[in-house]
């Protein structure tokens, strides 16, 4: 009977003392999601307010980040960037997702030609590098949000595509899904309550590593001048514009560049962490 | 000569300003110059747009077209007209035709002569061939013919007197190109590799990194105003396209280039110490935003009037370009400008009160929900691209950040949009529909620049460049008045009156100046920017040892 056994549903549960990182990765996860849901509690200043008396400011306590060529307060804009830059991340890889999921499941369940059509289709935008793809999305659309959440997610969809497909197909040979087969379950049924379910499980790790990835992608647009519109201050908009004082200002570069290094550690160490535990109750 | 005040004030400005290798040239002293001169060599200058082609209508095209083509004139520190390929010239008494005197055996580098049907042919080229649109609109209302009247003397004539005619072909857009050459080779070849008389050619262009310009040994033609007598004393220039401000300046305090133009200011301070420095203010209308006066908020003038009002942009100029570039408040043409108007300058000083009761008056008086002014429903809403990198610079866009918050408190929701230069040549942002208000310069020598810019458009004779959309035949009539003027103190005054015109109707958003600034090496000498509009000249510089 082993083999039809379901496979356990994990269990989400960190043990806070034997991971310190992962409680830092948390801590840094809940502030900005608190920077992004609501800003104002972390900061009292606005991220626009001009302040040229005080411009190019050392961090010191009243600014702990130091001001801007305009003089406002950096750790305020980094507070706010937080929503575009979480935003962008979280939407691409929404985006990047369900059109993995789509492609995915139509290849793996359908097979024969819809599975080589797909598959060799994938091979072709994935020989891209996805910051390609989004530079020519871009130089198409014009900068903004939504169209960096487009560029970032359609471009890291085709990878996606290419493990749910993976995973669809592995999970489809396996014995529950044959048993249940066998049972006589109506194959929508099947693919609802067994195919789908395990074939996206370790998807979820993935997804939170891609979260990571996708803000550092997006700064890197905005680095380029190819992201959002001023005076936004999304993380990569600040370190395009701190660029100029590298070497007279360090905190306009440096800090900007320091939180989204820990932001990606941090969304990446949950991930793995995730991974660890989906896997481990996988297998 | 009659020279009003305020232009001597504006010249001496420049001249001021003109510090390093500018003043630093012209003495015999190898001691003074501190060190040996050496022959040969390569400059490696970094420079901050690539044009699509080495000649055309554009400022950056001029600053590398000048290595490569000789004008038949060019302008000394003191504004005054030199010669250059010409060594003489006469006007005839009724101002409408102008007589050149060629200098004899110029060849250019394809080794057909620089002739009187050369140059002939250079204006017909110009004006009715498409060959350079600046070089077209700035002779355009009064250029008749040109022929040559023996190999040395060609003949322009002109419709009507027009005095700055002289100043105005002392640009890079009137260089000289070898007729067989425009007329035998592709369109490709022409782009890339013009055929001049110059101190250089172009021996390849690697698109994206860099123009390889090689010295011309048989150069004869250099102009009045050069530092030596003789071809180029290095053997090669290396123009580099480095977009990026930072590593621009990196790479001249990491001795990778001996030249770099466009210094970010906030490095300016450490540049004057460690470098031979120019800050040259260029000529001409300043960087300004058109403001669209035919659809949007800025048809109401009560509505222009507030957003000039409405901003501190003499403070957010100071800071953004950390006192180094000047604030400019004349909108039509900036201080470094012949017959500048001062008074102009002064309107519009901040003052938010002024512009939150012009909006009341103009009947902006509701607010929505984010604090903007509202009328009928509709919100005080302005789309205001700007060209980065192209135009405005980083330290530029600060300082539009800066107004725009300022904007903001009195009810104006501006939304910035930074476009790229490949979207500003395909015309993304131009036309009525496309801005309510945008940034633009246009450098020139001589205030009749007002009339490319401010000319009426009509269906008839259309002009793209009046991209304020701003029809009024008054100022047309002051500005034309003042081009066929052949008292220059009336020109002065009418000129003055033109731009005082665009200012009271606030047709013109004015920000700052358009500047070059460069730092170059300490071992490299006479290295300076010509006057019209600070070309950079390259033939006369050398290294020491």
């Amino acid at each position: 009977m082993s083999a039809l056994t379901l496979p356990a549903r994990p269990a989400i549960r960190f043990d806070l003392r034997a991971r310190p990182g992962t409680v830092l990765a948390l801590l840094v996860v809940a502030f900005l999601v608190l920077a992004a849901l609501v800003p104002g509690l972390l900061t009292h200043r606005s991220p626009t307010a001009i302040d040229l008396q005080n411009n190019l400011a050392h961090p010191s306590w009243s600014h702990p980040f130091g001001t801007d060529d305009a003089g406002r307060d950096l750790y305020t804009r980094v507070v706010y960037g937080a929503r575009e830059s979480l935003g962008i991340g979280l939407g691409a890889t929404a985006l990047a997702m369900a059109v993995a999921i789509l492609l995915g499941f139509t290849a793996g369940l359908a097979g024969g030609w819809v599975d080589v059509v797909i598959t060799r289709a994938l091979e072709v935008v994935f020989a891209f590098p996805v910051l390609l793809l989004a530079l020519l999305l871009i130089s198409i659309r014009g900068p903004s949000v939504g169209t960096v959440i487009v560029a970032v997610g359609l471009g890291s969809a085709p990878g996606y595509a290419r493990m749910v497909r993976g995973q669809v197909r592995s999970v489809r040979q396996s014995g529950y899904v044959e048993a249940a087969g066998a049972l006589g379950h109506r194959r929508t049924t099947v693919i609802r309550r067994h195919l789908f379910p395990n074939a996206i499980r370790p998807l979820v790790a993935v997804m939170t590593l891609g979260v990571g990835q996708s803000i550092v992608w997006a700064s890197g647009l905005a680095f380029l001048g190819l992201g959002v519109s001023p005076p936004s201050s999304e993380w990569g908009a600040l370190l395009d514009a701190g660029r100029q004082y590298i070497t007279t200002s360090w905190w306009l570069e440096i800090l900007p560049g320091l939180v989204i290094v820990l932001v990606a550690l941090a969304v990446t160490s949950l991930g793995r962490t995730l991974q660890h535990r989906l896997e481990g109750a996988a297998r | 000569m009659k020279t009003p005040l305020h232009r001597l004030l504006a010249l001496g400005a420049t001249a001021v300003l003109a510090t390093g290798t500018l003043t630093a040239c012209g003495s015999s002293d190898e001691s003074a110059n501190g060190g040996t001169p050496v022959k040969g060599g390569t400059i490696v200058y970094a420079h901050e747009q690539e044009p699509p082609c080495i000649f055309g209508g554009w400022i950056q095209q001029a600053y590398i077209s000048r290595q490569v083509l000789d004008g038949l004139v060019t302008l000394d520190d003191n504004d005054q007209v030199q010669p250059w390929l010409a060594t003489a010239w006469k006007v005839s008494p009724d101002g409408k035709t102008y007589t050149f005197t060629l200098k004899d055996g110029v060849k250019f580098t394809d080794g057909t002569p620089l002739d009187a049907e050369a140059v002939a042919y250079n204006f017909d080229y110009w004006e009715n061939k498409g060959g350079n649109s600046t070089a077209k609109v700035s002779i355009d209302p009064y250029f008749k013919s040109a022929k040559a009247i023996d190999a040395t003397h060609v003949e322009i004539t002109l419709t009507h007197p027009y005095t700055p005619f002289l100043t105005l072909i002392t640009q890079g857009y009137f260089g000289i190109q070898s007729p067989t050459a425009l007329k035998n080779r592709s369109a490709k070849e022409n782009c890339e590799q013009p055929i001049g008389s110059g101190g250089f050619t172009v021996a390849e262009w690697k698109h994206g990194q860099e123009v390889i310009l090689k010295k011309n040994p048989n150069y004869t033609s250099w102009p009045a105003t050069a530092k030596h007598q003789g071809p180029a004393i290095v053997d090669e220039v290396q123009w580099k396209f480095v977009p990026d401000g930072v590593s621009r300046y990196a790479s001249l305090t990491t001795g990778q280039t001996d030249v770099v133009y466009d210094v970010p200011t906030v490095n300016w301070k450490e540049a004057e110490s460690k470098f031979d420095t120019t800050l040259y203010i260029t000529p001409g209308k300043p960087v300004s935003a058109y403001i669209n006066t035919v659809k949007g908020v800025f048809t109401d003038k009560l509505v222009r009037q507030a957003f000039s009002y409405g901003a501190d942009r003499k403070s957010a100029v100071e800071a953004g370009f950390h006192g180094v570039i000047p604030y400019e408040g004349n909108g039509a043409v900036s201080q470094a400008t012949p017959d500048y108007n001062a008074d102009a300058a002064k309107d519009y000083a901040y003052d938010p009160d002024k512009a939150n009761a012009l909006l009341d008056q103009a009947g902006w008086t509701g607010r929505d929900s984010d604090g903007y002014r509202t009328k009928n429903g509709k919100q005080l809403f302005v789309k205001f691209p700007y060209p980065a990198g192209a135009v405005i610079n980083t330290e530029g866009a600060v300082v539009l950040q800066v107004l725009q918050e300022q904007w903001k408190k009195i009810g104006f929701n501006v939304k910035l949009i930074p476009a790229t230069q490949a979207e500003v040549f395909a015309g993304k942002y131009s036309g009525p529909d496309a801005y309510d208000a945008s940034p633009f310069y246009w450098t020139s020598p001589s205030p009749s620049i007002l009339w490319i810019v401010w000319r009426p458009s009509t269906e008839a004779n259309p002009n793209g460049n009046n991209q304020s959309f701003y029809n009024n035949d008054e100022l047309a009539r002051v500005i034309d008045e003042a081009n066929t003027s052949t008292d220059p103190a009336k020109a002065s005054e009418l000129y003055q009156q033109a731009q005082q015109i665009i200012s009271d109707n606030a047709v013109t958003l004015p920000l700052y100046t358009q500047n070059s600034t460069y730092a170059a090496a300490k071992d490299l000498k006479d290295f300076w920017l010509e006057k019209s509009q600070g070309e950079p000249v390259f033939a006369d510089a050398y290294f020491t040892k």
